[in-house]
């Protein structure tokens, strides 16, 4: 029974996405260290990257147009005002929870803000800032 | 057979309209600068969708549903016909054609309303996934689509974009329309806007 069971329970906890925000820092850390070999992820760095006024997106020109200076208070999308619950693991327990989820806002909200995508370096960055602060 | 007056004015104009709202909507979709034009050009695929429901009521001759949609075995029939010399000739839709528009309307109402949704925050994440999907699956209908309007222009020897355009076609001057439904298409037009506007607020 147990042989059956415990595959289909891994599977369940897969399909829903149940990682935790350190174990997807972990993978962008590898990929990350594969390109650049000694990169450690820094909270300053995805501090810096947060705040970093792009100017590419004329409305957006920056990750805190919509979702505030403070990452763990709630944001407000700037073109629709709807309400953006935190971005921060530490205030809205699911965010960075999800690979699939957290690959597909990367990528939406990376070309938007940066005119580019974000390098797996910039991405574990990122999540250790928005998971422990400065 | 001679040109005539085939597809009225409210199956032309719905028609473009909806191109431009998928072409706008599938261009937009991924940005969040433009989300509002994204629901909007959406929304008007919607509005259009469920005004040609009750046109293929309504609606002259060739525009009705009873007049042009069969079955898939039929559909299938006439895309064997196509490989051969003489495919028979329809003056509306041929029952392939008449298929792509049954999935056309059903994809565009439901891609559409799995997206007003999302936004509207009711349904959660697997609406959006699913939004996701069925815009992909029209994507692919409407490839589908145009290779059919391609293929069938070759295989009759008649331009159906243009035809799409003007409204006229190669057929008995019996099979034609008596006019082109100017008033129900301005109604098309007033009806979108209302119903674009108020579903993107």
């Amino acid at each position: 029974m147990q042989r059956i069971l415990i595959p289909i329970l891994l599977a369940g906890s897969a399909a829903a996405g149940a990682a935790t925000p350190q174990q997807l820092m972990q993978d962008y850390t590898e990929q990350a260290v594969r390109q650049a070999p000694g990169y450690q992820p820094s909270a300053r760095r995805g501090a810096e990257l947060y705040s970093r006024r792009f100017a590419v997106s004329e409305k957006m020109p920056a990750c805190t147009a919509c979702h505030t200076d403070a990452p763990a208070q709630a944001g407000r999308h700037v073109v629709t005002g709807k309400a953006i619950k935190p971005l921060a693991p530490r205030a809205e327990a699911a965010r960075f929870t999800d690979p699939a989820k957290t690959e597909k806002w990367f990528r939406r909200n990376c070309t938007e803000v940066l005119g580019r995508e974000c390098s797996a370096a910039e991405k574990a960055d990122f999540i250790l800032f928005l998971t422990e602060g400065l | 057979m001679k040109r005539i007056l085939v597809w009225d004015l409210p199956v032309r104009l719905g028609h473009w309209l909806m191109v431009g709202g998928f072409a706008l909507a599938w261009a937009t979709g991924d940005s969040e600068s433009l989300r509002l034009v994204h629901v909007f050009a959406g929304s008007t695929v919607m509005a259009v969708a469920a005004y040609r429901l009750l046109w293929g009521i309504l609606g002259s001759k060739h525009a009705r549903f009873a007049s042009f949609v069969r079955g898939p075995r039929q559909a299938a029939g006439y895309l064997k016909s196509l490989l051969r010399a003489r495919p028979p000739h329809y003056a509306g839709h041929n029952p392939a054609a008449g298929l792509a528009i049954v999935l056309l309307l059903g994809l565009g109402l439901a891609s559409g309303a799995s997206g007003w949704l999302t936004y509207q925050e009711i349904g959660g994440e697997w609406l959006e996934e699913f939004h996701e999907f069925l815009t992909g699956l029209m994507l692919g209908v409407v490839g589908v689509h145009l290779l059919g309007v391609l293929v069938g222009s070759l295989a009759h020897r008649e331009n159906l974009v243009w035809a799409m355009v003007t409204g006229r076609k190669l057929g008995e001057p019996e099979e034609a329309i008596r006019g082109p439904r100017v008033v129900a298409a301005l109604m098309l037009l007033a009806w979108t806007a209302a119903a674009a506007w108020w579903l993107s607020r």
